[in-house]
């Protein structure tokens, strides 16, 4: 047998919902023009005729799967003391728990954003429990993109659309079904006990897939040398004020992004029954970096989308061996409500960077450069 | 009544201290006898009743809410009940659109001697949430998820008719730009910093707003059904700085109340005109399109939009793709203008029906299903806010009371009450003040239909006061003053 | 400067340390000193940080916010910290009395790199409540004096008034080890010390920048002139040491708000010398 396995649709459906009675099963949703991730109960899957409908690409990311927008980090409670009235008594209570998750349908870039997460979450000297245990508990089964769309650009962050990099399973849809392939081990496990049928003959599908997918992306940036470019940009003022004159300063961009992960803590109820929440917060924000002096060391605009679009392509790629906090969804320029593309800032960022010649990297539209950043992705890794 | 029955509902009272209170006090002091399902919150005025006070009540378990202020004419503070009065009656139309039956909430007026009458009110409203039963809780109805106005076939017939042809005047719109950005000086010894328009976006159906201040830069102002932006919202962030501005009908009534507003000046802004003959949607046209095409080119042609996608060719109606607001817009030419360039659109007769598609459904549904509407459309929220930064109205910014933490009106939990509540904050502050732009919907990334909420206190204020926000900017807007008689204020006797 | 360690002993970052308010001190009309000692005893054994470490002192139900632990690492009966009012939670911090609990995480980021400054002449200057971290480091090097050379102090506020730590002040004015110069913004009767801004005190006092450490703390405007009054007085970058405030909310370099560049204050700093800040973005 091939390491592939082959589902019909009936096939993936049964599995799933077979899944649905162990795991919380979250997948695609359409909500009035949205895609969100929900949960399916397997009742909810008998409504599903078609695994289609469980694999239009997302609106949100599905980051909140492993960060919710709004958890509890602490339960605090305060109970009079025995001995003194007058004295209370503080409890607290730290729920960390998580609920063992598969996680389905989402696409490559979504699951390379998880990818991004773990390193400020998990790497460093202080490890999130919280979102650790949500990792743990989660298994990852994506879908390898079948087609870009234009504001992709998954490509230009050293990916592909059939990029399995955090990813425990990958399936690709192909003729009268769809193929899937293990990526870790608790993937393969999974993969085993699903019963699908051997998929060997069914190699070339995929490739030929795969190489469709690749062939639909807007042209490579031919960026070079970015986040030292970016980085030069940063005293540059008057590049960040035009590029940011037409930012709305919404947070939308961040909200949807998977790789965005500020957020703030805050004490909701009262002193004697009360809970610390930590929910997600945007550096878009005006507020998210006033000090309580009144002091704000962001408090324009242009320095907010500096700090967001440095973040990503040069603040984080510097503490992380290169790596983008950008997987390219395209989330951020689909939903901008001025159609703010990131593509654009970054590759003009870029161009006229400080010691550059202006004419070694194109602006997104057009034709293109040197593919170098592009993994071209002719078939699995 | 319930100190008879024995099952009390969560009634909660506003009364003013120099009025009302006096009366339930007088009421008390002479021993009679008053159901108990009354909470009272006593408040300096009724003027100090900030509807959101009421709705917060509602939204969060109260069964119904009870305001008693002065008698008009006796306020303690000379106005207060007045502008109480105005506030009140639009929240009372208010409520049913989110579904909160309008008859648990209730203003009224008592004097601190009127103890009788304050024991008849509080029966007579106690009997009536009685008669309602407990409130319906947001926990336990149903959601509603999609959006049916929105399908096809299910959008309004525009009532002019609309088109992306080229605009054969945007070459003049062009040279009468670059002519200011280049004129010395004027009376005021000011240049004139730069002029907000469109240009073209990152693909041929998108536009974007740009701040225009070279010859280079308004070459390439474009001019079509893409210029959604409402681009007065960028014109308080410059204040104090003189600059243009290009307006579409909706966007010149966004800019006159802000100047009513005296949120920007008159002399600080220069302003360009063109008739609009209406813009699109995006995810309407998405949606004609394949899944994944990629446009390529877009041109219009008359009333239709013809889309080069993936190599093929879609004509598309404009009157498919076009915004809510557009197919009823009865002013598509600017209403206040520096340079009105070409000729005027013509203006259609205002429809007998200028209710937008949202409302249409909103109003065939019963008030639960109303509940269950908002309750699923909501819960997809994501509180980026982004309905509030594209509002040119919401001019509090980076001072939302939304983000306040004293007060505090919402916590952070990913809940839809909060979600919902920000949403009446929105609508509650916009009462008067809305002209109608949608761009908080527009903005939405998650497509929810906030704008009916708005629409629904437009129509009211039109209704009641014969007032549209945005029409002229010597106007003040209703919530903000009062007559001692309202000719359109029926008051209902509660005893 | 030391490399930032995980010295935190729970296993959950977010899970404050319970304690108790020992004592309060009203140090000024907007400064108040809290005292607090975690009810865990096994807790407060195993706790020790170094001098510049931060925590994030809660009130349940207003929140956290951080503030530099001020005690000295050898005192053992409470950490102090001191609290300008000014928010939500400085507000509540204000309120709170002897026996009421709060929680605490720490400690957090880096500290004052001690080590490297042992025969050296070191020169503090603070200005307002910056002089709480100054505090610590100063308490700590006057109990290992013989360790440094010449200890100085600068401490400004507006007036006597606002003058925190006035129980220390009378020790630090006599300390065989310490040369202090108080300073108030203007003149006020009865004030024996001098009167002018710290700037101008410091080039006043003009102290060599031969061998000697420069640790600055206040806010963002006296640290601007103050930085430069240490540069015209011949003062390396490298020899000037200053902590940063940010808004911070996790304390432990996830939240995303107190960066500067790549670096986290509450991370990476709050302590840093004048030459790394020259190797971050200038974004203060």
């Amino acid at each position: 047998m091939s390491s592939l396995r082959f589902a019909t649709p009936d096939a993936l459906l049964g599995w799933l919902k077979k899944l649905a009675a162990e795991y919380r099963v979250l997948a695609p949703r359409q909500e009035g023009p949205s895609v969100l991730f929900r949960p399916y109960a397997a009742a909810d899957l008998d409504g599903v005729s078609d695994p289609a409908a469980l694999l239009r690409r997302a609106t949100a990311s599905p980051k909140g799967a492993m960060a919710p927008h709004s958890e509890t980090l602490v339960r605090f409670s305060a109970t009079k003391d025995e001995q003194d009235p007058a004295k209370l008594n503080v409890g607290l209570d730290a729920p960390c728990q998580a609920e063992p998750t598969v996680l389905f349908g989402l696409r490559p870039c979504d699951a390379r954003g998880f990818v991004v997460l773990d390193r400020p979450y998990t790497s460093g000297s202080f490890k999130d429990p919280y979102y650790a245990a949500r990792r743990e508990a989660t298994i990852i089964v994506t879908q390898a993109c079948p087609a870009a769309a234009p504001t992709c650009f998954c490509h230009w962050t050293g990916s592909h659309p059939a990029d399995s990099e955090g990813s425990d399973l990958l399936f690709t849809a192909v003729d009268g079904g769809y193929v899937f392939e293990a990526v870790s081990d608790r993937g393969r496990a999974l993969l085993e006990s699903s019963g699908f049928a051997d998929a060997g003959d069914r190699q070339a599908a995929v490739e030929e897939a795969h190489a469709r997918a690749a062939g639909s992306l807007c042209p490579p940036s031919g960026l070079e040398d970015i986040p030292a470019r970016v980085a030069a940009r940063f005293t540059d003022s008057e590049f960040w004020i035009r590029h940011t004159a037409k930012c709305l300063s919404c947070g939308a961009c961040t909200y949807l992004c998977p790789t965005c992960q500020c957020f703030t803590i805050t004490d909701e109820g009262s002193p004697l029954e009360g809970r610390r929440l930590r929910s997600w917060d945007s550096c878009m924000s005006p507020q998210f970096t006033l000090e309580t002096s009144g002091h704000n060391p962001r408090a324009e605009k242009f320095k907010r989308m500096r700090n967001r679009i440095s973040h990503k392509f040069s603040y984080y790629p510097q503490s992380y061996d290169g790596a983008y906090s950008c997987v390219g969804c395209g989330r951020c320029v689909v939903s901008c409500p001025v159609s703010l593309d990131i593509r654009q800032v970054v590759a003009d960022a870029v161009k006229g960077a400080p010691g550059v010649n202006s004419d070694a990297a194109p602006a997104p539209a057009a034709k293109p450069a040197k593919a170098k950043s592009a993994k071209k992705s002719s078939g699995k890794e | 009544m319930s100190v008879l029955t024995g099952k009390e509902l969560r009634i909660v009272g506003f009364l003013c201290n120099w009025c009302s209170y006096g009366g339930a006090d007088t009421a008390g002091t002479a021993r009679a006898a008053q159901p108990t399902d009354l909470r009272i919150i006593r408040v300096p005025c009724s003027g100090r009743v900030n509807p959101l006070f009421v709705l917060k009540a509602l939204m969060h378990g109260a069964d119904g809410v009870l305001v008693s202020g002065c008698h008009p004419r006796d306020c303690h503070y000379s106005s207060g009940n007045f502008y109480a009065r105005r506030r009140l009656e639009m929240l009372k139309d208010f409520l049913p659109i989110v579904g909160i039956d309008p008859e648990r909430f209730e203003y009224t007026w008592v004097s601190a001697s009127e103890g009788q009458r304050w024991k008849e009110v509080v029966t007579s409203f106690t009997d009536r949430i009685h008669r309602l039963g407990p409130a319906p809780r947001w926990a336990d109805i149903k959601p509603r998820y999609d959006l049916p106005f929105n399908q096809p076939e299910k959008l309004l017939e525009p009532i002019r008719p609309l088109g992306c042809g080229e605009n054969p005047s945007l070459g003049e719109l062009k040279q009468a730009i670059r002519d200011a950005l280049a004129a010395k000086p004027g009376a005021d010894g000011r240049k004139l910093e730069g002029v907000l328009g469109w240009k073209r976006g990152f693909d041929a159906v998108h536009a974007e707003p740009v701040f225009m201040q070279t010859p280079e830069d308004v070459d390439e102002l474009v001019w079509g059904p893409f210029n959604v932006h409402n681009l007065a919202n960028f014109l308080p962030q410059y204040k104090g700085r003189k600059i243009g501005v290009v307006v579409k009908g909706c966007d010149s009534k966004g800019l006159i109340e802000l100047l009513a507003e005296d949120l920007i000046k008159r002399d600080d802004v220069v302003i360009f005109g063109m008739g609009c003959n209406g813009t699109v949607s995006e995810s309407r046209i998405r949606a004609r399109l394949p899944e994944n095409a990629v446009i390529e080119a877009a041109r219009g042609q008359g009333a239709t939009l013809v889309v080069s996608a993936s190599g093929q060719d879609f004509e598309l109606p404009m009157k498919d793709l076009a915004q809510d607001k557009c197919r009823q817009c009865v002013k598509p030419n600017a209403l206040v203008s520096d340079r009105f360039v070409g000729r005027p659109v013509t203006e259609p007769e205002a429809p007998a029906d200028d209710r937008s598609g949202a409302l249409r459904f909103l109003d065939d549904l019963t008030l639960e299903e109303r509940m269950g509407f908002w309750k699923g459309q909501m819960e997809r929220c994501i509180r980026c806010y982004a309905c509030r930064s594209a509002c040119p109205m919401c001019v509090c910014r980076d001072h939302c009371v939304s983000d306040s933490r004293d007060p505090q009106w919402l916590t952070q939990d990913d809940d839809v009450l909060q979600k919902m509540f920000f949403q009446l904050i929105h609508a509650q502050h916009l009462a008067g003040r809305c002209t109608g732009c949608g761009e908080c919907q527009r903005a939405c990334p998650m497509g929810i239909p906030v704008f009916a909420l708005k629409q629904q206190f437009s129509r009211m204020i039109k209704n009641v006061f014969g007032y549209a926000a945005g029409m002229d900017p010597t106007a003040t807007p209703p919530l903000l003053t009062y007559q001692v008689e309202e000719p359109n204020i029926k008051e209902r006797e509660l005893s | 400067m030391s490399e930032h360690q995980c010295t935190c002993g729970h296993k959950n970052p977010y899970l404050p340390e319970l304690a108790t308010v020992v004592e309060t001190v009203q140090e000024t009309p907007t400064i108040k000193s809290i005292r607090v000692r975690f009810d865990s005893d096994e807790a407060w054994e195993k706790f020790s940080y170094q001098p510049g470490q931060v925590g994030q002192l809660s009130v349940f139900g207003a929140g956290e916010s951080t503030f530099v632990i001020n005690t000295p690492p050898s005192c053992r009966d409470y950490l102090q910290f001191s609290v300008l009012r000014a928010g939500e939670v400085t507000n509540a911090i204000h309120k709170l009395q002897a026996g009421d609990k709060v929680g605490v995480r720490a400690p957090l980021g880096n500290w004052f790199p001690y080590e490297q400054w042992k025969g050296k002449n070191v020169f503090f200057v603070g200005g307002g409540i910056g002089m709480a971290p100054i505090r610590t480091i100063l308490l700590h090097l006057l109990e290992n004096a013989g360790d440094y050379g010449q200890i100085s102090l600068l401490y400004g506020a507006k007036s006597p008034a606002d003058m925190a730590f006035q129980a220390d002040l009378p020790g630090w004015l006599k300390h065989p080890h310490l040369k202090t110069t108080l300073t108030i913004d203007s003149p006020a009767e009865g004030w024996p010390h001098k009167v002018g801004l710290i700037p101008n005190v410091l080039k006043e006092l003009a102290p060599s920048p031969d061998n000697t450490i420069a640790a600055l703390c206040g806010p963002p405007i006296m640290i601007r002139f103050t930085l430069a009054a240490f540069r015209e007085l011949g003062f390396q970058d490298e020899n000037i040491v200053t902590t940063l405030e940010r808004r911070m909310k996790c304390g432990i370099g996830i939240c995303g708000r107190c960066n500067i560049g790549g670096k986290y204050v509450c991370l990476d700093g709050p302590v840093f010398t004048q030459a790394q800040l020259n190797e971050l973005p200038p974004e203060m």
